[in-house]
């Protein structure tokens, strides 16, 4: 009689069983191409991951996932070259007043938005007002901008309250949206008539003439975008069609995706040991270089034992950064200053901290915490997202305990560490973070590091507050004459590594593992031709100089 | 006492619980650390802005204003606006819940059958070779975290044998259903896209099934143990010297109150699949409710976190309410002591 029950029992589970096999077996999944399939459109797809949410309104996004979208999506006056310097865009000419307070642009005539209404001037004067009203985003790079107006309908004018040398490379991230459609998009909002400056309805569509437009968005999930065929600047047969912007799921899965050729460039928060076994598969390749962020300890200069100079010295002369740099971020370089190395306006010859345990006790002694140690322990909070800056965390710890220094580290959310940062109160004595250049130009860093204008954001936990840095950082940034600038940016570097606020630990290679076999990623290909370059935030993931080649993958597929 | 009057006890508690949560939710959202606008609008924006985020959001206001206002709007389904997504929370809602609750469903229903099934299987072949294989098995599935299931089954369906999608609800390539549900598979049937239906099904197995195998081996157990129990009692052995043959004995007077047990611990881990779920989302990349709430405490989106802990605070307590109607249907003990003595 139980057998009966039994029989019964596994009847049903042979059955789920059988359902479960239909549902995964009778058909072959629906991503997984067909080696003789034909080609289609969307197998000429670029997939990258990155961080989330990414915001695609140009006068909200300032992120490294906005700028990949923002990028794509969008064009700018000028255009950033893997050197740093920039070339003309949606500009076709541009000139400067005398006295720097006057810039004229030219425009290129017969550019299309999305929607087929032409890019004028009065769409970039919209463009900046709409920035500089909204106030987030990268409008803090254009504060000096004090009017613009389209003088007709291929020339714009700004004026600047005074002048801001790096302008012209700053306008790489002013990106030009279509005024009459954003227009017709406003809802009830804070900017007067203008409502919310259409806000909402940029955060899901896009309004731009860049080489892609926005085919889906879901905030939680995805931007898919595809390409815009009547781009100005023509395409090449085999760049891809679609761009796929996703959230960076678990390791795992994206290692798994590439397996299956359904990912073609990761992030560049991947682990070591995950982009190692990626290398090691068929038609993956790794590839990187040093993309201008650098990575920090900032030490708060206003919260005791951190506020006393010989204390933070002390503190950099204990980092074993030969371990950093070597085992930790294997291709990284220690950093020597504030500005990474590579960026145009860096100081080779600043003050560099080495491993001097004598020396770090030495300013131990002179500092008035000396002696009463135990009282004073640093509070130092690393970042959740980032799993190898615990290593950094654990070995500074270590390194602190060889002069007596107590190291109390705490992981922290990112979303809480930006909330410490808000007030010299909340902020620890140790914070490690990477930092970005918003434009390549020792003043990007300089300013958004050491400016009392920041004080309060996650970018300098230092609370430096000094009054004589922050004017010898305008008077750079003042500057017209590069060489004139680059010389200042030397003095603040040297000035800043002599209060040393900070522990600069490396100038970060950005590292991503991509499919080489079938995908060409120009960044990679000038890597691989031994040239140093420099893609911003963003620009290095610019999909319209991609190329896809789907019938290589195909043929990778087949050898699986 | 009757079911009716025991249900509508049942429910002025929920209501109390629901209540407390409210104010215990929305207070520790806004004692922690940190300026929610600023944080939102970043630390370059202009301070009229951020001044003007505060007032749109009543953040200027005391804490029992905020709180007042709050809960007006609550009882009115508005739940204010996300910082994060920076659409009003309801909308967000409405998006990631259906997601999630076609994970949760898919996987009661995985631990429900299977659970009850291995249970039953064991039960009826004690210290057999396949009791014994269950009891390991189970034991390993009660252990192992459903993340962890998540990213083996990633490894063998994924990459070892990629039979199976990993990642999101739908292919790019399927055209997906007009949002009228949420609910992917119902929308896709609603309009007649199958395509749709048949992809959607297929994403939803590998994050369902791990999400499950925890509570579907502890169901097994406690049906397999609770069965056993009662098979020793005089009543089932009377029955079995009377000649009634087993099935009936085990299908009908056997199971019903040995899954009185099950029941209860089952629809407590039903409800815990929706805080489990969000490392599953995170691997699968699915974009559900918990991955959303999570993201929202890490970024202290006060709406969103307040929103999503009360839809979550309701669903607790509806499940409750389900459980206690089944097991009060399963034993009318139940219904007669929750209605003179625990009501």
């Amino acid at each position: 009689m139980r057998g009966g029950v039994i029989a019964k029992a596994l009847a049903v589970a042979v059955l789920l069983a059988f359902m479960g096999g239909t549902l995964t077996g009778c058909r072959p999944p629906a991503a997984e191409p067909e080696p003789q399939a034909e080609i289609k459109p969307e197998d000429r797809i670029l997939r990258v991951d990155s961080d989330w949410p990414t915001y695609i309104d140009p006068a909200v996004g300032n992120d490294f996932s906005d700028s990949i979208a923002l990028v794509n999506l969008y064009d700018t006056l000028v255009f950033p070259n893997f050197d740093g310097s920039v070339r003309p865009h949606l500009a076709t000419d541009w000139e400067v007043s005398p006295d720097g307070r006057k810039y004229t642009f030219y425009l290129r005539q017969g550019v299309k938005f999305h929607n087929g209404d032409e890019l004028t001037a009065e769409d970039v004067e919209f463009s900046m007002k709409r920035l500089l009203t909204i106030g987030e985003g990268f409008a803090y790079l254009f504060e000096s901008v004090t009017d613009v107006k389209a003088v007709d309908k291929y020339t714009v004018e700004f004026t600047l309250k005074e002048p801001f040398g790096p302008f012209v490379r700053a306008l790489v991230r002013l990106y030009i949206l279509n005024k009459d459609q954003v227009l017709a998009h406003i809802k009830p909002g804070p900017y007067g008539e203008m409502g919310d400056y259409g806000k909402e309805w940029l955060l899901t569509n896009d309004a731009g003439s860049g080489p892609y437009k926005v085919k889906e968005m879901k905030m939680e999930e995805y931007l898919l975008a595809e390409k815009f065929d009547d781009w100005w600047g023509g395409w090449d047969k085999d760049a891809p069609f679609y761009l796929k912007l996703i959230a960076t799921p678990d390791p795992v899965t994206i290692r798994t995706l590439m397996a299956r050729r359904e990912h073609e460039l990761t992030s560049e928060m991947l682990p070591e040991e995950n982009l190692k076994a990626l290398d090691e598969m068929e038609g993956i390749d790794t590839a990187g270089y040093f993309d201008g962020v650098n990575l920090n300890i900032m030490l708060h200069t206003r919260k005791p034992p951190t506020d006393c100079i010989h204390f933070r010295r002390a503190l950099a002369y204990c980092l074993d950064y030969e371990t950093v740099a070597t085992k930790i971020w294997p291709d990284a370089v220690q950093a020597r200053g504030p500005v990474p190395h590579n960026l145009p306006g860096h100081n080779p010859n600043v003050y560099q901290f080495k491993q001097d345990l004598e020396k770090a006790m030495e300013e131990l002694k002179k500092s008035k915490y000396y002696g009463q140690l135990e009282k004073y322990p640093v509070t130092l909070s690393w970042c959740a997202e980032v799993p190898l800056e615990e290593k950094l965390a654990l070995l500074f710890q270590a390194n602190a305990a060889e002069i007596g220094i107590k190291v109390e580290v705490t992981k922290k959310p990112f979303g809480a560490m930006i909330a410490d940062a808000q007030s010299p109160e909340t902020t620890p004595n140790a914070s490690i973070i990477f930092v970005a250049p918003h434009y390549a130009e020792a003043g990007s860093m300089l300013k958004s590091r050491y400016h009392s204008s920041t004080c309060g954001s996650w970018e300098q936990c230092e609370w430096l507050q000094n009054e004589e840095i922050d004017s010898m950082i305008e008077e750079a940034l003042r500057t017209l004459d590069e060489k004139k600038r680059f010389e200042l940016y030397y003095k603040i570097q040297e000035k800043i590594v002599e209060l040393c606020p900070t522990i600069w630990v490396l100038d970060r290679f950005e590292k991503r593992a991509y499919q080489a076999g079938y995908v060409y990623w120009p960044a990679a290909e000038e890597v691989k031709a031994g040239k140093a370059i420099l893609p911003i935030m963003g620009y290095g993931q610019y999909a319209h100089d991609f190329r896809v080649y789907p019938e290589k993958r195909m043929e990778l597929l087949k050898t699986k | 006492m009757g079911l009716g009057r025991f249900m509508v006890r049942r429910l002025a508690l929920s209501l109390l619980v629901l209540a407390g949560l409210s104010i215990l939710i929305f207070l520790i959202a806004r004692v922690v650390p940190g300026d929610p606008a600023r944080l939102a609008l970043g630390p370059r924006a202009p301070e009229w802005a951020v001044q003007s985020l505060r007032e749109e959001m009543n953040l200027d206001k005391p804490l029992h204003v905020q709180y007042y206002l709050w809960l007006r709007g609550l009882l009115r389904g508005d739940l204010g606006k996300s910082l994060l997504t920076r659409r009003p929370v309801m909308d967000d809602i409405k998006e990631f819940l259906p997601a999630t609750c076609e994970i949760v469903l898919f996987s009661a229903l995985v631990m429900a059958v299977g659970g009850i099934l291995l249970g039953v299987l064991s039960a009826s072949y004690p210290n057999s070779w396949f009791d014994n294989v269950v009891r390991v098995v189970a034991y390993l599935g009660i252990v192992t975290p459903s993340f962890v299931w998540a990213v083996i089954f990633v490894l063998i369906f994924g990459y070892i044998w990629p039979i199976l999608p990993v990642i999101g609800r739908l292919e790019m390539t399927v055209e997906a259903p007009p949002v009228f549900t949420g609910f992917l598979l119902l929308d896709s049937l609603i309009f007649g896209k199958y395509e749709a239906f048949w992809d959607g099904l297929r994403h939803l197995i590998l994050p369902s099934v791990a999400l499950a195998l925890g509570g579907m081996a502890q169901a097994a157990r406690i049906t397999r143990s609770s069965l056993m129990e009662n098979m020793g009692k005089d009543y089932a052995l009377a029955q079995v010297a009377y000649g009634i043959p087993w099935r009936v004995t085990l299908g009908k007077y056997l199971l019903k109150p040995s899954l009185i047990p099950t029941v209860s611990v089952m629809a407590l881990d039903i409800a815990a699949l929706f805080a489990n779920a969000f490392l599953v989302e995170l691997v699968f990349n699915y974009p559900g409710i918990s991955g959303y709430g999570i993201r929202a405490m890490l970024n202290k989106d006060v709406n969103a976190i307040s929103g999503v802990i009360m839809v979550m605070g309701v669903i607790f307590t509806g499940v409750n309410i389900i459980v206690d109607l089944v097991v009060a249907y399963l034993d009318p003990r139940v219904r007669l002591v929750g209605g003179s003595q625990s009501g």
